[in-house]
Protein backbone atom coordinates (compact mmCIF):
# COMPACT_ATOMS: atom_id res chain seq x y z
CA UNK A 1 0.00 0.00 0.00
CA UNK A 2 1.32 3.57 -1.14
CA UNK A 3 2.33 5.62 1.75
CA UNK A 4 0.46 9.35 1.37
CA UNK A 5 2.06 12.31 0.92
CA UNK A 6 1.07 15.68 1.34
CA UNK A 7 2.53 18.38 -0.65
CA UNK A 8 2.93 21.82 1.15
CA UNK A 9 4.03 24.39 -1.47
CA UNK A 10 2.66 27.46 -3.49
CA UNK A 11 4.42 26.52 -6.57
CA UNK A 12 2.27 24.39 -8.78
CA UNK A 13 5.45 23.08 -10.53
CA UNK A 14 6.75 21.82 -7.59
CA UNK A 15 3.44 19.77 -7.14
CA UNK A 16 3.82 17.97 -10.73
CA UNK A 17 7.92 17.77 -10.39
CA UNK A 18 6.85 15.41 -7.19
CA UNK A 19 4.31 13.43 -8.68
CA UNK A 20 6.66 12.86 -11.66
CA UNK A 21 9.54 11.34 -9.05
CA UNK A 22 7.00 9.57 -6.94
CA UNK A 23 5.94 7.55 -9.88
CA UNK A 24 6.65 3.95 -9.75
CA UNK A 25 7.46 4.24 -6.06
CA UNK A 26 5.48 3.11 -3.18
CA UNK A 27 4.76 7.12 -2.67
CA UNK A 28 1.29 8.95 -3.47
CA UNK A 29 0.51 12.86 -3.60
CA UNK A 30 -2.57 12.27 -1.56
CA UNK A 31 -3.46 15.86 -0.87
CA UNK A 32 -1.87 19.42 -1.81
CA UNK A 33 -1.58 22.51 0.13
CA UNK A 34 -0.93 26.01 -0.93
CA UNK A 35 0.05 27.34 2.31
CA UNK A 36 1.03 26.78 5.94
CA UNK A 37 -1.96 27.82 7.34
CA UNK A 38 -3.69 25.43 4.59
CA UNK A 39 -1.44 22.26 5.75
CA UNK A 40 -2.51 23.15 9.46
CA UNK A 41 -5.68 23.05 8.68
CA UNK A 42 -5.79 20.00 6.60
CA UNK A 43 -3.51 17.97 8.66
CA UNK A 44 -6.08 16.32 10.94
CA UNK A 45 -8.23 15.88 7.84
CA UNK A 46 -5.69 14.24 5.47
CA UNK A 47 -3.88 12.41 8.16
CA UNK A 48 -0.72 11.97 5.65
CA UNK A 49 1.79 9.27 6.44
CA UNK A 50 4.73 12.54 4.95
CA UNK A 51 4.51 16.02 5.08
CA UNK A 52 6.32 17.47 2.05
CA UNK A 53 7.15 21.18 3.40
CA UNK A 54 8.14 24.04 1.60
CA UNK A 55 9.97 27.16 3.31
CA UNK A 56 9.25 30.56 1.53
CA UNK A 57 5.63 30.77 1.07
CA UNK A 58 3.10 33.56 0.50
CA UNK A 59 1.85 34.17 4.77
CA UNK A 60 3.32 31.92 7.08
CA UNK A 61 6.50 30.14 5.81
CA UNK A 62 6.74 26.24 5.79
CA UNK A 63 8.87 26.49 9.04
CA UNK A 64 6.91 28.13 11.01
CA UNK A 65 3.83 25.54 10.26
CA UNK A 66 5.96 22.40 10.88
CA UNK A 67 6.45 23.57 13.96
CA UNK A 68 2.75 24.32 14.91
CA UNK A 69 1.61 20.51 12.98
CA UNK A 70 4.98 19.10 14.83
CA UNK A 71 3.41 20.19 18.40
CA UNK A 72 -0.29 18.99 18.07
CA UNK A 73 0.67 16.33 16.63
CA UNK A 74 4.22 14.62 17.80
CA UNK A 75 4.38 11.84 15.31
CA UNK A 76 4.03 13.73 12.24
CA UNK A 77 6.91 12.95 9.73
CA UNK A 78 8.11 16.15 7.96
CA UNK A 79 10.66 16.44 5.49
CA UNK A 80 11.42 20.38 4.33
CA UNK A 81 11.91 20.93 0.53
CA UNK A 82 13.36 23.76 -0.21
CA UNK A 83 15.86 25.91 -1.68
CA UNK A 84 17.31 27.44 1.52
CA UNK A 85 18.82 24.44 2.90
CA UNK A 86 21.90 25.65 4.53
CA UNK A 87 22.43 27.61 7.44
CA UNK A 88 20.85 29.26 10.38
CA UNK A 89 17.20 27.61 7.98
CA UNK A 90 18.70 23.97 7.86
CA UNK A 91 19.49 23.73 11.81
CA UNK A 92 15.92 25.57 12.59
CA UNK A 93 14.54 22.63 10.46
CA UNK A 94 16.50 20.43 12.54
CA UNK A 95 16.42 21.86 15.95
CA UNK A 96 12.40 21.92 15.47
CA UNK A 97 11.80 18.11 14.57
CA UNK A 98 11.42 17.86 11.21
CA UNK A 99 12.60 14.31 9.62
CA UNK A 100 14.97 15.39 7.10
CA UNK A 101 15.89 18.14 4.26
CA UNK A 102 15.89 17.79 0.41
CA UNK A 103 17.47 20.85 -1.71
CA UNK A 104 15.59 22.41 -4.79
CA UNK A 105 16.16 20.83 -7.15
CA UNK A 106 15.85 17.60 -6.71
CA UNK A 107 15.80 13.75 -7.82
CA UNK A 108 14.03 10.93 -7.45
CA UNK A 109 17.09 9.02 -5.85
CA UNK A 110 17.19 11.50 -2.80
CA UNK A 111 14.07 12.15 -2.50
CA UNK A 112 12.75 8.26 -1.65
CA UNK A 113 15.79 8.09 0.75
CA UNK A 114 15.35 11.25 2.66
CA UNK A 115 11.56 10.09 2.19
CA UNK A 116 12.80 6.06 3.77
CA UNK A 117 14.58 8.06 6.78
CA UNK A 118 11.85 10.22 7.74
CA UNK A 119 9.77 6.95 7.85
CA UNK A 120 12.10 4.63 9.44
CA UNK B 1 31.40 47.69 -1.85
CA UNK B 2 33.30 43.98 -2.62
CA UNK B 3 32.95 43.44 1.64
CA UNK B 4 32.24 39.26 0.46
CA UNK B 5 33.42 38.25 -2.92
CA UNK B 6 35.05 39.59 -5.90
CA UNK B 7 32.79 40.21 -8.90
CA UNK B 8 34.20 37.72 -10.53
CA UNK B 9 33.46 34.61 -8.15
CA UNK B 10 30.00 36.14 -7.51
CA UNK B 11 29.79 36.12 -11.38
CA UNK B 12 31.00 32.28 -11.37
CA UNK B 13 28.42 31.29 -8.77
CA UNK B 14 25.71 32.49 -10.15
CA UNK B 15 26.60 30.85 -14.01
CA UNK B 16 26.95 27.48 -12.05
CA UNK B 17 23.74 27.71 -10.64
CA UNK B 18 21.82 29.21 -13.48
CA UNK B 19 23.30 26.33 -15.63
CA UNK B 20 22.56 23.90 -13.13
CA UNK B 21 19.07 24.52 -12.34
CA UNK B 22 18.17 25.34 -15.98
CA UNK B 23 19.13 22.18 -17.09
CA UNK B 24 17.35 19.89 -14.14
CA UNK B 25 14.03 21.67 -14.00
CA UNK B 26 13.75 22.74 -16.98
CA UNK B 27 15.93 20.83 -19.73
CA UNK B 28 17.36 23.48 -21.35
CA UNK B 29 21.00 24.22 -22.13
CA UNK B 30 21.72 27.53 -21.86
CA UNK B 31 25.52 29.05 -22.59
CA UNK B 32 27.06 31.93 -22.08
CA UNK B 33 26.95 34.66 -24.91
CA UNK B 34 26.06 37.81 -26.61
CA UNK B 35 22.60 37.49 -27.47
CA UNK B 36 20.16 40.53 -27.39
CA UNK B 37 17.30 39.87 -26.46
CA UNK B 38 13.97 40.35 -28.24
CA UNK B 39 10.70 42.75 -27.92
CA UNK B 40 8.44 40.22 -26.03
CA UNK B 41 10.45 39.60 -22.77
CA UNK B 42 9.34 38.72 -19.17
CA UNK B 43 11.22 39.08 -16.09
CA UNK B 44 11.34 38.08 -12.34
CA UNK B 45 12.83 39.60 -9.66
CA UNK B 46 14.08 38.81 -6.22
CA UNK B 47 15.11 40.36 -3.33
CA UNK B 48 17.52 39.24 -1.24
CA UNK B 49 16.17 40.95 2.24
CA UNK B 50 18.57 39.37 5.10
CA UNK B 51 22.20 38.74 5.10
CA UNK B 52 22.99 40.69 1.66
CA UNK B 53 21.74 43.66 0.59
CA UNK B 54 20.95 42.64 -3.07
CA UNK B 55 18.88 41.85 -5.67
CA UNK B 56 18.47 39.33 -8.68
CA UNK B 57 17.01 39.98 -12.20
CA UNK B 58 16.36 37.63 -14.86
CA UNK B 59 15.09 39.53 -18.41
CA UNK B 60 14.09 36.58 -21.06
CA UNK B 61 12.92 36.60 -24.40
CA UNK B 62 8.92 35.09 -23.19
CA UNK B 63 9.53 32.22 -26.27
CA UNK B 64 12.33 30.92 -23.62
CA UNK B 65 10.72 30.93 -20.37
CA UNK B 66 7.68 29.55 -21.94
CA UNK B 67 9.98 26.59 -24.02
CA UNK B 68 11.26 25.97 -19.95
CA UNK B 69 7.87 26.14 -18.60
CA UNK B 70 5.95 24.04 -21.12
CA UNK B 71 9.11 21.28 -20.55
CA UNK B 72 8.64 21.31 -16.78
CA UNK B 73 4.68 21.46 -16.79
CA UNK B 74 5.00 18.39 -19.63
CA UNK B 75 2.29 21.21 -21.85
CA UNK B 76 2.84 21.79 -25.61
CA UNK B 77 1.49 25.19 -25.03
CA UNK B 78 1.50 27.42 -22.01
CA UNK B 79 -0.88 29.60 -20.13
CA UNK B 80 0.33 33.28 -18.56
CA UNK B 81 -0.71 31.68 -15.04
CA UNK B 82 1.47 28.59 -16.42
CA UNK B 83 4.42 31.19 -17.25
CA UNK B 84 4.27 33.30 -14.15
CA UNK B 85 4.60 30.39 -11.49
CA UNK B 86 7.16 28.62 -13.72
CA UNK B 87 9.19 31.64 -13.51
CA UNK B 88 9.31 32.29 -9.89
CA UNK B 89 10.11 29.33 -9.46
CA UNK B 90 12.88 28.57 -11.25
CA UNK B 91 14.42 32.21 -9.89
CA UNK B 92 13.15 30.95 -6.19
CA UNK B 93 15.06 27.78 -6.72
CA UNK B 94 18.13 29.56 -8.51
CA UNK B 95 18.78 31.89 -5.81
CA UNK B 96 18.56 29.28 -3.33
CA UNK B 97 21.43 27.55 -4.93
CA UNK B 98 23.34 30.77 -5.01
CA UNK B 99 22.60 31.43 -1.26
CA UNK B 100 24.01 27.83 -0.38
CA UNK B 101 26.89 28.79 -2.77
CA UNK B 102 27.38 32.26 -0.82
CA UNK B 103 26.92 30.36 2.64
CA UNK B 104 29.46 27.94 1.54
CA UNK B 105 31.78 30.71 0.91
CA UNK B 106 31.16 33.03 3.39
CA UNK B 107 29.14 31.58 5.96
CA UNK B 108 26.45 34.57 6.00
CA UNK B 109 22.94 33.16 6.09
CA UNK B 110 20.66 35.03 3.46
CA UNK B 111 17.35 34.63 2.86
CA UNK B 112 15.18 36.19 -0.17
CA UNK B 113 11.73 37.23 -0.44
CA UNK B 114 9.02 35.77 -2.94
CA UNK B 115 9.62 36.44 -6.72
CA UNK B 116 7.59 39.00 -8.76
CA UNK B 117 7.22 38.71 -12.38
CA UNK B 118 6.38 41.69 -14.94
CA UNK B 119 5.13 41.18 -18.35
CA UNK B 120 8.40 43.07 -20.45
CA UNK B 121 11.48 44.85 -18.54
CA UNK B 122 11.33 45.87 -15.03
CA UNK B 123 14.56 47.83 -13.16
CA UNK B 124 14.17 47.85 -9.44
CA UNK B 125 14.06 51.05 -7.77
CA UNK B 126 16.94 52.32 -5.96
CA UNK B 127 19.27 49.70 -7.68
CA UNK B 128 21.99 49.76 -9.99
CA UNK B 129 23.19 46.63 -11.97
CA UNK B 130 26.58 45.95 -11.14
CA UNK B 131 26.80 42.94 -14.12
CA UNK B 132 24.61 41.12 -16.27
CA UNK B 133 25.06 37.75 -17.38
CA UNK B 134 24.00 37.22 -20.99
CA UNK B 135 22.94 33.77 -21.71
CA UNK B 136 21.38 31.58 -25.58
CA UNK B 137 19.67 28.43 -26.19
CA UNK B 138 20.01 26.30 -29.37
CA UNK B 139 17.11 28.21 -30.83
CA UNK B 140 18.98 32.11 -30.36
CA UNK B 141 16.53 33.13 -27.91
CA UNK B 142 17.83 35.32 -24.79
CA UNK B 143 17.73 35.67 -20.98
CA UNK B 144 19.64 38.18 -19.10
CA UNK B 145 20.80 37.27 -15.48
CA UNK B 146 21.55 40.99 -13.86
CA UNK B 147 22.83 41.54 -10.21
CA UNK B 148 21.76 44.86 -9.25
CA UNK B 149 23.34 46.06 -5.67
CA UNK B 150 21.33 49.19 -4.37
CA UNK B 151 22.54 52.26 -5.48
CA UNK B 152 25.49 54.31 -3.29
CA UNK B 153 22.65 56.97 -1.76
CA UNK B 154 20.41 54.43 -0.99
CA UNK B 155 22.72 51.75 0.89
CA UNK B 156 22.05 52.68 4.29
CA UNK B 157 21.09 48.82 5.09
CA UNK B 158 24.12 48.91 8.16
CA UNK B 159 25.06 44.93 9.12
CA UNK B 160 24.37 43.83 5.40
CA UNK B 161 26.98 42.95 2.29
CA UNK B 162 26.87 43.35 -0.84
CA UNK B 163 27.22 40.11 -2.68
CA UNK B 164 30.14 41.25 -4.87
Amino acid sequence: MSKRVMVVDDSRLVRVQLEDVLKGTDYEVAAYCRSGEEAIEQYGAVKPDLVTMDIIMKGMDGLDAAEIILKSNPDARIVMISSLAYGDTFERAKAIGTRGFVEKPFHQEQLVRVFGEALS
Amino acid sequence: MNSALTKEKLAQILDQALQDVTERTAGVRLHQGEQPLGEDLCTVHITFDKGFSTSLTLCADTSLLARMAGNSFHEETVTAEDLEEFSKEYLNVLCGKVAGAMFQATQVSAHFGTPTFYHGRYEPEGQEAQFVLTYADEHSKGAHLIHHVACPQEDSAAGKEDLG
